[in-house]
């Protein structure tokens, strides 16, 4: 199977590298970018994959995130990666068609709506915080990503919340 | 010695308490809220019983509902942990109603030495330095105000009730001083319940350092040396470790002669830890008393071969304390690092949920205390400290080793940790130097990250390969599950061969 990975990293930035998978016994033949590479890789608990590569040997742990990409830890190393099936390539390119424009805040972790900082139709700044959202007994205040105004506040003050739960807009 | 203790806490030490138990032959009872029917707490212990909501309020902090189970259960003693009812004298004065022994402190010696002004004022008249503050709480704002003036600043505005930096301010200024009531006096009310607060000078740079004292029922109050606590973010404690690197042989002395001092003024008996702030020229003042186990206590169990929890539960069952503990002195180094569940790459937001796959370190020199197992959800309701990583060695330096190797090994998917904040602590070469006062990590998080190291070379390639690999398994995995599409048991076609076999 090919697939193509848009990997994001502190230290290399941002790659996009073609990687082929395919069975060959109880093993896998691996190809990258269309080059063939001694590569033995299986995964040896759950979210957990021992590669070796060249005999160098790489331990990567693998969680999914909430908005479809996953988190790949090597060690200090952290990488975050989407996939994407050739199938697919036309038509679904991630990029930052929403990082302008309409805004939704969303939670970025559950946990109770202390206060609203804001009222609908306030002017905001960036970074100016909207909502306080409590989780672990810490309250923490969740920023507006841009300078604008507040179209809609979809929770209330004493409401639970989800991970990924819209709190309000920002136009 | 007891028959059977209720541990009325939850996560990490009511786990650390119920081991103790189980080594001395005592039956364990615990008690869990509607969120906690999962936890590692439940899974081990003899009996276990649901105590209400997830609100701590409801549940873990109700006095009546403790003792009733323990009744039931029929516990002959209760251990409250550290944090929730632990420092709150209503328990024990519960208990003793109940009939049923408090492992801890009394309530009166609690009352005069938890309690932040009545300990200065015990460490007053007791012969222990203390810094310069106000011994009452000021009810007046106005009139805090002016004593902050006069002072100097900057001051430090701290809850009576406090603990754990919640309900404690710095103030720089006298312009910033009305707000920083404000958030104080209200933090004081939501966390404990009493908005009080006092007022203290603002020491700068100091480090902290605690003595460890256990005092028996029959007069003997003993010290087991110190512990450097001066790495916190934000007023709590990150990384721990005893012997503290700048403590000399005549200064642990003269601590723990303080610190014993004080624990006798106040009638005191259990466990109990003496704070102190220690300045650049290692004066020492008394800053306040915790009546309970901390949170760190392993550093001095890796460093004296104690075992603190069983030494609570038999002083509390009225055994004396050993002669020879009096001259305790520190073998080693040990270290310990708290794994919260918070991202330190945005902003150290909290990150409860479900914990997908961990491995934890083992090997020479580790342990790890911990409340959390794979598959496990870790609620929101409660603090995120999920396990506490404890190393020891011949010398710091080892110790440091031993620390940061464990921390590579340990790993935990689903859910984020601070594991990379210890990564870059532990290679700060400040830190590493023991040149760190209480301010220092705050400090240390404003600068400038130092560039990421670049992966040795595969790691990329290593990374794809493992993402590609895994959404297939993961996909393969999905499509076998469908219902339907499982092979038959064969345990069932055995079965039915047999039956067929048996019909002539």
């Amino acid at each position: 199977m090919k697939f193509e990975v848009h990997l994001q990293s502190v230290a290399l930035g941002a790659k996009t590298r073609v990687v082929e998978l395919e069975r060959e016994g109880s093993n896998y033949r691996v190809m990258i970018d269309g080059l063939p590479v001694n590569a033995d890789a299986v995964q040896v608990a759950a979210n957990t994959i021992s590669v070796l590569l060249e005999g160098q040997a790489f331990e990567v742990h693998v969680t999914p995130s909430h908005d479809g990409t996953i988190k790949l830890q090597s060690g200090p190393h952290e990488f975050t990666a989407e996939l994407l099936d050739p199938r697919a390539w036309q038509g679904r390119r991630h990029g930052a068609a929403e990082a302008e424009g309409r805004q939704q805040i969303v939670a970025p972790m559950p946990g109770k709506v202390i206060c609203l900082l804001v009222n609908v139709g306030d002017d905001v700044e960036a970074g100016q915080g909207l909502v306080v959202v409590e989780a672990m007994k810490m309250q923490n205040e969740i920023r507006s990503p841009k300078t604008g105004k507040v179209e809609r506040l979809q929770v209330k003050e004493g409401q639970n919340v989800n991970a990924g739960e819209v709190l309000c807009v920002v136009s | 010695m007891f028959r059977k203790i209720l541990i009325a806490n939850r996560g990490e030490i009511a786990v650390r308490i119920l081991r103790a138990c189980r080594e001395m032959g005592i039956r364990t009872v615990g008690v869990f809220s509607e969120v906690d029917r999962n936890a590692l707490h439940v899974r081990l212990a003899d009996e276990a019983y649901a105590i209400g909501p997830a609100a701590s309020r409801e549940s873990y902090l109700r006095i009546d509902k403790l003792i009733d189970v323990a009744k039931k259960a029929g516990c002959d003693a209760l251990h409250p942990g550290y944090g929730f009812l632990a420092e709150n004298p209503a328990l024990p004065r519960a208990c003793g109603d109940a009939g049923i022994t408090f492992i801890g402190p009394a309530a009166e010696a609690m009352e005069v030495m938890g309690s932040k002004t009545a300990g200065k004022q015990l460490a007053r008249r007791s012969d222990v330095p203390t810094v310069p503050g106000t011994d009452d709480p000021i009810e007046n704002p106005e009139e805090a105000q002016s004593l902050a003036r006069t002072m100097g600043y900057p001051v430090l505005l701290k809850a009576i009730a406090g603990g754990g930096g919640k309900g404690m301010r710095v103030v720089p200024n006298d312009a910033a001083f009305a707000a920083a009531w404000r958030d104080a006096a209200s933090e004081a009310q939501n966390a404990f319940g009493d908005p009080r607060v006092f007022l203290e000078k603002y020491l700068i740079g100091p480090r902290h350092i605690e003595i460890q004292v256990f005092a028996d029922a029959h007069g003997r109050v003993v010290s087991l040396g110190e512990r450097e606590c001066s790495v916190q973010r934000r007023h709590q404690k990150v990384i721990e470790e005893a012997p503290s690197p700048v403590v000399t042989p005549d200064l642990r002395r003269k601590m723990g002669e303080a610190a014993v001092r004080l624990a006798r003024a106040g009638g005191y008996a259990n466990a109990g830890t003496v704070e102190f702030l220690v300045d650049a020229d290692l004066n020492f003042y008394f800053l306040e008393v915790n009546t309970r186990l901390q949170v760190e206590h392993p550093v001095t169990e890796q460093v004296t071969g104690l075992d603190l929890v069983k030494l609570q539960i038999a002083i509390a069952a009225g055994h004396r304390l050993p002669f020879a503990w009096e001259s305790i002195t520190p073998r080693g180094h040990a270290m310990e690092v708290r794994l919260y569940a918070e991202d330190p790459d945005n902003n150290f937001l909290p990150s409860p949920g479900h914990i997908l796959s961990r491995h934890a370190p083992t090997g020479p020199g580790i342990r790890l205390d911990e409340g959390v197992y794979e598959g496990y959800t870790v609620p929101m309701e409660y603090d995120p400290l999920l396990s506490k990583l404890i190393a020891w060695g011949n010398s710091r330096e080892e110790t440091i080793a031993r620390l940061r190797r464990a921390l590579d090994e340990y790993t935990i998917t689903g859910i984020r940790t601070n594991v990379s904040l210890f990564r870059r602590i532990l290679a700060e070469p400040e830190f590493l130097k023991g040149e760190i006062h209480t301010k220092w990590l705050d400090e240390l998080l404003t600068r400038p990250r130092p560039p990421a190291v670049a992966p040795r070379e595969g790691t990329e390639e290593a990374a794809v390969i493992a993402a590609v690999l895994w959404h297939i398994e993961q996909a393969g995995k999905t499509s076998n599950e469908q219902p339907g599409a499982q092979a038959p048991s064969r345990w069932k076609l055995q079965g039915r061969r047999e039956q067929l076999d048996r019909t002539p």
